[in-house]
C-alpha cells in the first residue's frame, strides 16, 4: 500500500459560498472551457440548510475506482501517490464513476473518458482560485486531529456554560 | 453542448401557443449593445407597443444573462429581466444574481424572450436543448420555497436552478418580485405581476453545457488578477463581513438612514438592524455567492424568537432591514427577519413593501387612514405584528387595505386622498428606496432621471462621498479634480451620474454585479473591455464600452418618451424636495426643485437631450447609431 492519503484537498464547507470559482477554474485547466459539468470538484449547494459542500476525489488508500477500471487506466504510481487517469487507456466505460462512492469521477461525453481529479501535479489550481478559504491543500490529512480540536470546543463549551 | 461565447443564442417562448423558436444574435449587435441589458432594451422597444398593458399579453419579459456569465471573470453571474413595468407603465429591468443565469448559459441560450399569455398556470422547464412548457396548476397559489422544493422533486433533480413567483406575483401586486435560485430576488417594479399576468409560475433550468472563449487563456489570467484586487478591496471586505447591512451604523451616524417613512434619518437602537448585530448576536450563520462570485454578500440567518417563531432565510438586505424595519420604526431584528421570510415567500419586494406600509402607518397616524379602513390593525409606527398580518393581506389582496396597498402608494395615496400624497415616497409610481437624497446630490440627480423610478439599483454615485480612495480616483477621473468629491456639491454631479450610468449599464450587460465596478472598483471600464475583447475576439475600448452603455441609456430614455414620458416627470418624491432633513448631521439639508431644475439642466446638455422636454435629439440619436431603432417619438433635431 502506497501512503495514499498524505496529500489531498481539505474541505472547510462552512467558508465555501458556492461561486464555483473551483469549477471554473478546473473546467478551463483541465479542458479549457468554461463548464462546471467538466469540473473534477463540484460544489453541491444544498439550498435548504444554506449549506454548500465541495466534493472532490479523496484518494481513497484502497480506491474502488482502480479495482473497478478492466483496462487499468485508473491507477496510482508509486512515485506520484495520487489516482488517475490515464485518458489513453480509458475506454469510456463509467465503471469508475459507477464505483466511486463520493461522485468524484465523472464522464467528459463528447471525448468519451472518465474525468477525476489528479492534483494537477501537486499544485491545484481549484485550491488557488478559492479566496474563503474552503479548500487549502495539505500535506498531510488533519481530519482527526481537526475533529479531535472540533470536539475538544463543544466539550469546552459545555463546561463553561454550567 | 459546448458552444463559443461569442455566437449568443436567443429562445422565444411563446405563451399563447406554446411555441418556442431560438434566434441568433449577430456578433454586430453584441458589439453594440454589449449584451444583457443593452440588446434587452432594444429588443423591448422593439416588441412592446406604445401603451401596451404592462399586464397584457402584449408586453414580453427578456430574461438576460451577462455576455461574460458563465466565465470566470468575477462577480459576472448576474441577469435581468427587462419587461414593461407595471407599477410605473414605463420601462422596467431587474437584475438579479443567484446561479439561474449561468444554468441558462450552459443550456445553451443567453437570452429568453418570454411573449404572450398561458391559457393555463404553467413552468417553463429548459433541460439543456430541451425546452418544455410544464402545467403549473398544481404550483399556483404556494410559496417560493414549496414551488422550488416541488419542481426539483418533479423533475427528478435537486442541483437544478429556479426562478419562482409567489402568491403576490399571481395576484398581480405592483411589486410582486421573481425569487432566482431560491434566495435572490429580482426585486422591483412589480416584475412579478408581468409573470403572474401571463401565468407563468417559473423558470426552471439544467444547463450541462460549457463556453469556448476566443482567447481563454489570456481571459483566464485577467480575471484571476482582476478577482484578486476585488478580494483585497476594502467594500469587498465589509461585504463579506456584514453583508449590505453592514453599513447600518455608519449611515445612522451620518443621518442617512431613513426612518419613520423618511420623517426621520436616524432610529434610536438602529444599530439591532446592522450586519454587525447579526453576526455578533449569532443570527449570521453562513455566507453565499452569487455564481462566481468574490465578495460573498448573501448570507443565511437563523433566529428562533419566541414570539415570531423560527425564521431561516437568506439576508436580509440593507435595504430590507431598512424598509421592513427602520422605515416602519421597527428595530426587533426578529420581527425583521419573520417580515423578510414572508416577502420572500409570498414573492414581493421588501423595499416597497416597506414603504407602502411605512406610508400606511405614518397616513393611519395622521387620521386618513380609519381603524376601519385598516380593518382593525392598529397601524402604528413599530408596530410589527400589525406589519406582519399587512404583508400577508396585501399578497393576498385581503380586505380593503391590503387590496388598496397591493397597488402601491401613488394609486394608495390618490384613492385615500388629503395630502397623504406628499408623504407618499415614490416617483413615477415607484416607491423609493430607503436612501436619502436629500444631502448627497449626485443621488439626487440619478434617482430623479432613473428610468424605473427612484432608487440606487439603477445608477448609484457612492463614489461622490469619496469614502475612500478608489472613490476618489474616480471622482478625478470622471471631473479632473478630487475636490468635487463632496456629495453636497452640485458642480459636476452629471458628469458623475453620466459616468456611473454607464459604468452600471457595461457592468450589468456583462453580468457583473455592480458592487465590483460602483462599491467596490476592482472591476472598471477598462478592464470590462478588455474582458469582453478576449472573450468575445474582437477589439474593444473603453470607450466602445461606455458609447454601448450610452446606447442603452438612451433606448430607455426612448421608450419612456414614447410612453409620455417628459421632462417633468424626472421627478423626486415631495417629501425629498420639500422638507429638510429633519435631524442628524445632515439636518436642515435640501434637494429642493429648484436645485433638481439645476441638476437636470446640466445632465440633459451632457446628454445632448432637449432640455426643455427632455426627449433625446435626433442629432444624439444619429451620433449612437439608434435613429433606426428609436422610432416613435417626437423629433427635435
Amino acid at each position: 500500500m502506497v501512503e495514499a492519503h498524505i496529500v489531498n484537498i481539505q474541505i472547510n464547507a462552512a467558508k465555501c459560498t458556492a461561486c464555483k470559482a473551483c469549477e471554473l477554474a478546473c473546467s478551463f485547466t483541465k479542458e479549457g472551457v468554461f463548464a462546471p459539468s467538466l469540473s473534477r470538484i463540484r460544489v453541491m449547494q444544498l439550498h435548504e440548510v444554506g449549506m454548500n459542500v465541495p466534493v472532490v476525489c479523496v484518494n481513497c488508500a484502497d480506491a474502488p475506482c482502480i479495482e473497478a477500471c478492466p483496462t487499468g487506466a485508473v491507477r496510482r504510481d508509486a512515485s506520484v501517490p495520487v489516482v488517475r487517469i490515464d485518458e489513453e487507456e480509458c475506454i469510456g466505460c463509467g465503471d469508475c464513476v459507477r464505483a466511486c462512492p463520493f461522485g468524484a469521477a465523472d464522464m467528459n461525453e463528447e471525448r468519451g473518458v472518465a474525468i477525476m481529479c489528479d492534483l494537477c501535479d501537486g499544485k491545484p489550481v481549484c485550491v488557488d482560485h478559492c479566496i474563503y478559504g474552503a479548500l487549502s491543500f495539505a500535506p498531510r490529512l488533519p481530519t482527526a486531529q481537526v475533529k479531535r480540536l472540533a470536539h475538544a470546543h463543544t466539550v469546552a463549551a459545555q463546561y463553561r456554560n454550567r | 453542448m459546448l458552444r463559443d461565447i461569442a455566437k449568443q443564442r436567443l429562445l422565444h417562448v411563446d405563451l399563447s401557443d406554446g411555441k418556442t423558436w431560438v434566434e441568433d444574435v449577430p456578433l454586430g449587435d453584441l458589439q453594440k449593445y454589449l449584451g444583457g441589458r443593452g440588446l434587452a432594451a432594444k429588443w423591448l422597444y422593439e416588441q412592446v407597443p406604445a401603451g401596451a398593458d404592462p399586464l397584457g399579453p402584449d408586453n414580453v419579459l427578456i430574461f438576460s444573462t451577462g455576455t461574460l456569465t458563465g466565465t470566470s471573470a468575477p462577480s459576472s453571474g448576474r441577469s435581468s429581466i427587462t419587461t414593461k413595468g407595471p407599477a410605473t407603465g414605463l420601462y422596467l429591468k431587474v437584475s438579479v444574481g443567484g446561479h439561474l443565469g449561468a444554468a441558462i448559459k450552459y443550456a445553451g441560450y443567453d437570452y429568453v424572450m418570454i411573449h404572450g399569455v398561458s391559457p393555463k398556470p404553467v413552468y417553463l422547464w429548459i433541460d439543456d436543448g430541451k425546452v418544455e412548457l410544464r402545467s403549473a396548476e398544481h404550483l399556483w397559489g404556494k410559496g417560493t420555497r414549496e414551488v422550488d422544493d416541488l419542481i426539483k422533486e418533479e423533475v427528478g433533480d435537486p442541483t437544478i436552478q429556479t426562478g419562482v413567483i409567489g402568491p403576490a406575483g399571481e395576484n398581480k401586486v405592483k411589486f410582486a418580485c421573481f425569487m432566482v435560485s431560491r434566495y435572490n430576488s429580482a426585486s422591483r417594479g412589480g416584475v412579478g405581476a408581468v409573470f403572474g399576468s401571463k401565468r407563468l409560475k417559473a423558470i426552471a433550468c439544467r444547463g450541462t453545457g460549457g463556453l469556448r472563449l476566443a482567447k481563454g487563456k489570456e481571459f483566464f489570467a485577467l480575471a484571476r488578477k482582476v478577482r484578486g484586487a476585488l478580494a483585497a478591496d476594502a467594500g469587498s471586505e465589509s461585504l463579506y463581513n456584514w453583508g449590505t447591512a453592514g453599513s447600518i451604523p455608519g449611515l445612522n451616524e451620518m443621518g442617512m438612514l431613513a426612518a419613520y417613512n423618511f420623517s426621520r434619518v436616524t432610529i434610536e437602537h438602529g444599530e439591532r438592524l446592522s450586519g454587525q448585530y447579526l453576526l455578533s448576536e449569532g443570527y449570521l450563520i453562513g455566507r453565499e455567492s452569487c455564481f462566481a462570485c468574490s465578495t460573498a454578500c448573501h448570507r443565511f440567518v437563523r433566529s428562533e424568537s419566541r414570539q415570531w417563531g423560527s425564521v431561516f432565510d437568506s439576508g436580509p438586505e440593507l435595504e430590507t432591514v431598512m424598509s421592513l424595519g427602520a422605515e416602519c420604526g421597527i428595530t426587533d431584528i426578529e420581527a425583521v427577519l419573520k417580515a423578510n421570510q414572508l416577502c420572500n415567500d409570498l414573492g414581493m419586494d421588501t423595499i416597497s413593501t416597506g414603504h407602502v406600509i411605512s406610508w400606511a402607518m405614518e397616513t393611519y397616524e395622521k387620521g386618513l387612514i380609519s381603524p376601519e379602513q385598516a380593518d382593525g390593525l392598529d397601524l402604528r409606527f413599530g408596530n410589527a405584528e400589525a406589519q406582519l398580518a399587512l404583508i400577508q393581506r396585501i399578497a393576498r389582496r385581503e380586505g380593503l387595505l391590503g387590496d388598496l396597498l397591493a397597488e402601491g402608494t401613488r394609486v394608495a395615496a390618490e384613492e385615500i386622498g388629503g395630502d397623504s400624497w406628499k408623504w407618499a415616497i415614490q416617483a413615477k409610481g415607484l416607491e423609493q428606496s430607503a436612501v436619502d437624497t436629500r444631502a448627497a446630490k449626485s443621488y439626487a440627480l440619478a434617482f430623479a432621471v432613473n428610468p424605473r423610478g427612484p432608487d440606487h439599483l439603477m445608477t448609484e454615485t457612492y463614489a461622490e462621498f469619496g469614502f475612500t480612495q478608489e472613490s476618489r480616483d474616480v471622482i478625478r477621473k470622471v471631473t479632473g479634480d478630487e475636490k468635487y468629491a463632496d456629495p453636497r456639491l452640485t458642480e459636476k454631479r452629471a458628469e458623475i451620474v453620466l459616468w456611473h450610468e454607464q459604468c452600471y449599464g457595461a457592468s450589468e450587460a456583462l453580468g457583473f454585479c455592480v458592487f465590483t465596478s460602483t462599491a467596490a472598483f476592482a472591476v472598471n471600464p477598462e478592464n470590462m473591455a478588455q474582458m469582453f475583447s478576449l472573450a468575445v475576439g474582437v477589439p474593444y475600448s473603453e470607450d466602445d464600452l461606455m458609447l454601448a452603455a450610452r446606447r442603452m441609456v438612451t433606448i430607455e430614455k426612448c421608450f419612456n418618451v414614447r410612453e409620455g414620458a417628459r421632462r417633468k416627470d424626472d421627478r423626486l418624491p415631495w417629501r425629498m424636495m420639500n422638507e429638510p432633513v429633519p435631524d442628524g448631521p445632515n439636518k436642515g439639508m435640501i434637494t429642493d426643485e429648484a436645485m433638481l431644475e439645476n441638476l437636470l439642466d446640466q445632465y440633459y446638455t451632457a446628454h445632448g437631450w432637449d432640455l426643455e422636454t427632455s426627449i433625446p435629439r435626433q442629432s444624439t440619436l444619429k451620433y449612437l447609431g439608434l435613429d433606426s431603432v428609436c422610432v416613435g417619438i417626437p423629433v427635435i433635431p
